[in-house]
């Protein structure tokens, strides 16, 4: 492999790519000491280990590296050797600008992944518990070109990188998915779903959103709930507005206008539409049937 | 042209189907509803959301199906998912949220009943297992537990009475459904005194106890008009879900037994005399007042494979199970039956029939250095089935059972349907694409709208079309595994127990 390393501050090959604060390739043939020192920054890092073996801290916890796996450290998190030694071995890496955690995709006006998109990667990789995966030789690979790309600056390489750059975002999230319980598990992640809807009904909720949450995309996530529940996502969620405005109907204190807000309807004449449509009654006949009855 | 249409509310879904009078399917719909886990032992759904998600799923039935073919709906009848409770207050609001059969958090109130000289006596006039699926031991964990709440009940309803209630104002309960109870007299079909002492309530606060083909009352005006039907479409009390696969298979007497694998799963015989377990390893349930369907049921089916799946399978296709449990099938079809030694007890949720063990766990023996993925693979679909053998070899002490039907999203799996006809040896009989529960209602309705003169009559008409026989060379492996199986799930008993103890920690 070849060596290099390039700095934001004073690379000229990272001209165009102000989001770029390092990218680089290591090959370290004795144990150097002072090498990796702990530290925190606002950048998300991306590792690959090519050869040797690495004892690094993540977020305080130890990790053993070995070749083929890959370390991302979110914006913010503690990374480095714990007695600042740079172990025998090779690895590449490539760190991004971050603004702020939340929200990546003002700091990444660069990618051509949408703002749902970069948002659903966010999400799933906060989501992850650990931040190695094992066996990720995909990485490797697209460091290696980002590298080449750099060094050789053909025709049409800063569109060549970036759309790289998304690549790991696109693999990382995927490969993400298919290992953990969320890509394996739909009735769990349908119920955190729906949890998630319960505690805030009153917000318009999007099927985007929705999506969002499940790590696929909308077409996918459509297809997946319907399949699963019978219903479109937002049907499903009118259900659950249905059903908790009935049990507020039945508090003659609560005003039909602030049922109908705070189950999530916009008005409270789209809450009476919907709600006549489906049961028959309007929000307030059923209130007074209900009361009339049990008086 | 009339039509009927039944509900069946299950612990998953809503499922609503329309049928011709002849029961060709018209069309079916189902509804996703919840199980809330507020504690690690609890097991509930939301009353209200069930109403509400039955409401659209037939509204949506209505008016993609019936009505733009102008099809009139003569009849709809209901079946429910067996063993819920829901506590209402005097103006019938829910108290909470109903507690399903899978709930557990009165096994200290079932566990006091069983081995008790009372407990064995309300085992055998009630025909429901000592369980904390049992109603019974539920309002009895009620009044221990919550006694201030206990004392604000009106009534304490099935999950189906509630339903029924909010469509046409009438608290009912039919014989299947107030057979699983434990609450009820199944040889007088009255209430049991033993019971309601021990629950510590009247026989007052339980809905009018009905058979199953009775009329639920009229539907209320504003359903009439939101859902487009007239006045005159009866609505049927109907059944339960097991009485109602059984029907729906053809099961209409002796010889016969039929076999249930869905998330749990069970095996059920019928006859028109009780079956009396010493051991009091079965259910006798009603389906009317005098056909009893008997049986086991086991926790342990199809969700076990799926949690297996969910662990080991290889998920190309996010969120795709059925084409992982699809692979992992095709893997196992590789290794010979027995597994080669491998045997899989499959206790995950702890164990119903036969057993009666809820601290049994699941566990692989017999491993050794050749084995791979595949065989853990095929010992874990093996497993799950010998379990479904062990209720059926034990049933066949009682019953004489010459042929098998089987049903279910998992029992109705090739790979499962063979299985199961080589660990039984003997035929098994299915339809692919076909679901009993419905089916059963549909046979249901049609009795009483005259179309069959008996159930008896509207059974015999069911033909199960696809048969698999059984392979005699794979029987023997079988049978020399199982015996080890079957030693295997009695013989760790206090080890289970331990090994529950600190897993509660």
């Amino acid at each position: 492999m070849n060596q290099f390393v390039l700095y934001q501050k004073n690379a000229l090959e990272l001209r165009l790519f102000p989001h770029i604060t390092e990218v680089g390739a290591v090959k370290n043939s004795a144990i150097r000491l002072d090498g990796f020192p702990c530290t925190t920054a606002d950048t998300l890092k991306i590792y690959y280990i090519q050869d040797g073996k690495f004892e690094w801290i993540i977020n305080k916890r130890n990790y053993t590296l070995y070749p083929g796996d890959v370390a991302i450290i979110m914006p913010g998190i503690e990374f480095g050797n714990e007695n600042n030694v740079l172990e025998i071995g090779s690895f590449y890496w490539v760190h991004l600008q971050m603004v702020k955690a939340e929200k990546w995709h003002e700091a990444c006006p660069w990618s051509s992944l949408s703002e749902t998109e970069i948002e659903s990667i966010r999400k799933t990789l906060q989501m992850n518990q650990s931040p190695v995966f094992k066996k990720f030789q995909e990485i490797g690979v697209i460091l290696k070109s980002i590298q080449s790309e750099l060094t050789s600056q053909e025709i049409a390489y800063h569109t060549r990188v970036n759309h790289l750059l998304d690549e790991i975002f696109i693999q990382s999230a995927r490969q993400f998915n298919s290992l953990s319980d969320t890509g394996r598990n739909f009735p769990g992640t349908f119920m955190k779903l729906e949890q998630a809807l319960r505690q805030n009904l009153a917000h318009q909720w999007t099927v985007d959103e929705m999506a969002t949450f499940t790590g696929l995309c909308t077409t996918l996530f459509n297809e997946r709930v319907k399949n699963y529940s019978g219903f479109s996502p937002l049907s499903y969620l009118i259900n659950i507005r249905i059903t908790e405005a009935i049990k507020l109907l039945k508090q003659p204190n609560v005003s039909l206008t602030n049922i109908a807000l705070d189950v999530g309807f916009y008005s409270s004449q789209h809450f009476s539409t919907t709600f006549k449509k489906l049961t028959g009654y309007t929000p307030s006949q059923y209130r007074k049937n209900y009361l009339q009855k049990n008086n | 042209m009339e039509c009927i249409i039944t509900i069946e509310l299950g612990t998953n879904a809503v499922r609503v189907y329309a049928f011709d009078l002849k029961g060709n399917t018209i069309g079916s719909l189902k509804g996703y509803c919840p199980t809330f886990h507020s504690e690690p032992n609890y097991s509930e759904q939301d009353p209200d959301q069930i109403f509400i998600t039955m409401l659209y799923v037939l509204k949506n039935l209505l008016n993609d199906f019936v009505h733009p073919q102008k099809y009139k709906v003569s009849t709809i009848c209901f079946s429910s998912s067996m063993h819920s409770l829901l506590a209402v207050d005097k103006r019938g609001n829910p108290m909470g949220k109903a507690i399903t059969w899978a709930d557990s958090r009165a096994d200290k109130e079932a566990a006091a009943l069983n081995g008790s000289a009372l407990g064995k006596k309300i085992y055998h006039a009630t025909g429901t297992p000592l369980h904390p699926m049992s109603p019974l031991t539920k309002i009895a964990w009620m009044k221990n537990n919550e006694n201030e709440k206990f004392k604000q009940v009106s009534k304490f309803l099935s999950l189906k009475s509630y339903i029924l209630q909010q469509l046409t104002g009438e608290y009912m309960i039919d014989y299947s459904i107030a057979s699983a109870t434990g609450l009820l007299n199944i040889h007088k079909i009255k209430w049991n005194t033993d019971s309601l002492k021990f629950a510590g309530i009247t026989a007052g606060m339980l809905p009018e106890l009905v058979p199953v083909f009775s009329n639920a009352g009229k539907l209320n005006k504003a359903y009439q008009t939101s859902l487009g039907l007239s006045a005159h479409t009866q609505i049927v009390v109907g059944s339960s879900d097991g009485c109602m696969a059984t029907l729906g298979d053809g099961i209409n007497g002796e010889g016969t037994a039929t076999i249930t694998v869905e998330d749990s799963g069970a095996v059920r015989v019928m006859s028109d005399k009780v079956l009396h377990d010493e051991k009091q390893r079965f259910f006798n349930y009603l389906l009317t007042e005098k056909r009893y369907i008997s049986g086991g049921p086991t926790n342990n089916g199809g969700v076990v494979f799926e949690w297996f799946t969910r662990q080991f399978g290889d998920f190309k296709n996010l969120f795709d199970i059925e084409y992982s449990m699809q692979e992992l099938i095709n893997e196992a079809a590789n290794v010979p039956p027995g597994s080669d030694g491998l045997i899989f007890l499959p206790y995950l949720l702890g164990e119903r029939a036969p057993i009666w063990n809820a601290n049994a766990r699941g566990v692989f023996f017999g491993l050794n250095i050749k084995h791979d993925k595949a065989h853990f693979v095929r010992a874990a679909i093996e497993g799950i089935l010998y379990e479904i053998y062990s209720i059926g070899k034990t049933l066949a002490q009682h019953r004489k059972i010459d042929s098998l039907s089987i049903n279910g999203s998992f029992g109705t799996l090739p790979f499962f349907a063979q299985m199961v006809a080589d660990i039984y040896n003997k035929p098994v009989r299915l339809r692919q694409n076909y679901h009993s529960v419905s089916y059963g209602s549909y046979l249901l309705s049609a009795t009483k709208m005259g179309i069959y003169k008996s159930l008896d009559e509207a059974a015999k008409s069911v033909e199960l079309t696809d048969l698999v026989t059984p392979d005699k060379k794979n029987n023997k492996s079988y049978n020399a595994y199982f015996k080890i199986f079957e030693r295997l799930s009695t013989k760790l008993a206090n080890e289970f127990a331990d090994i529950a103890a600190l897993q509660r920690q």
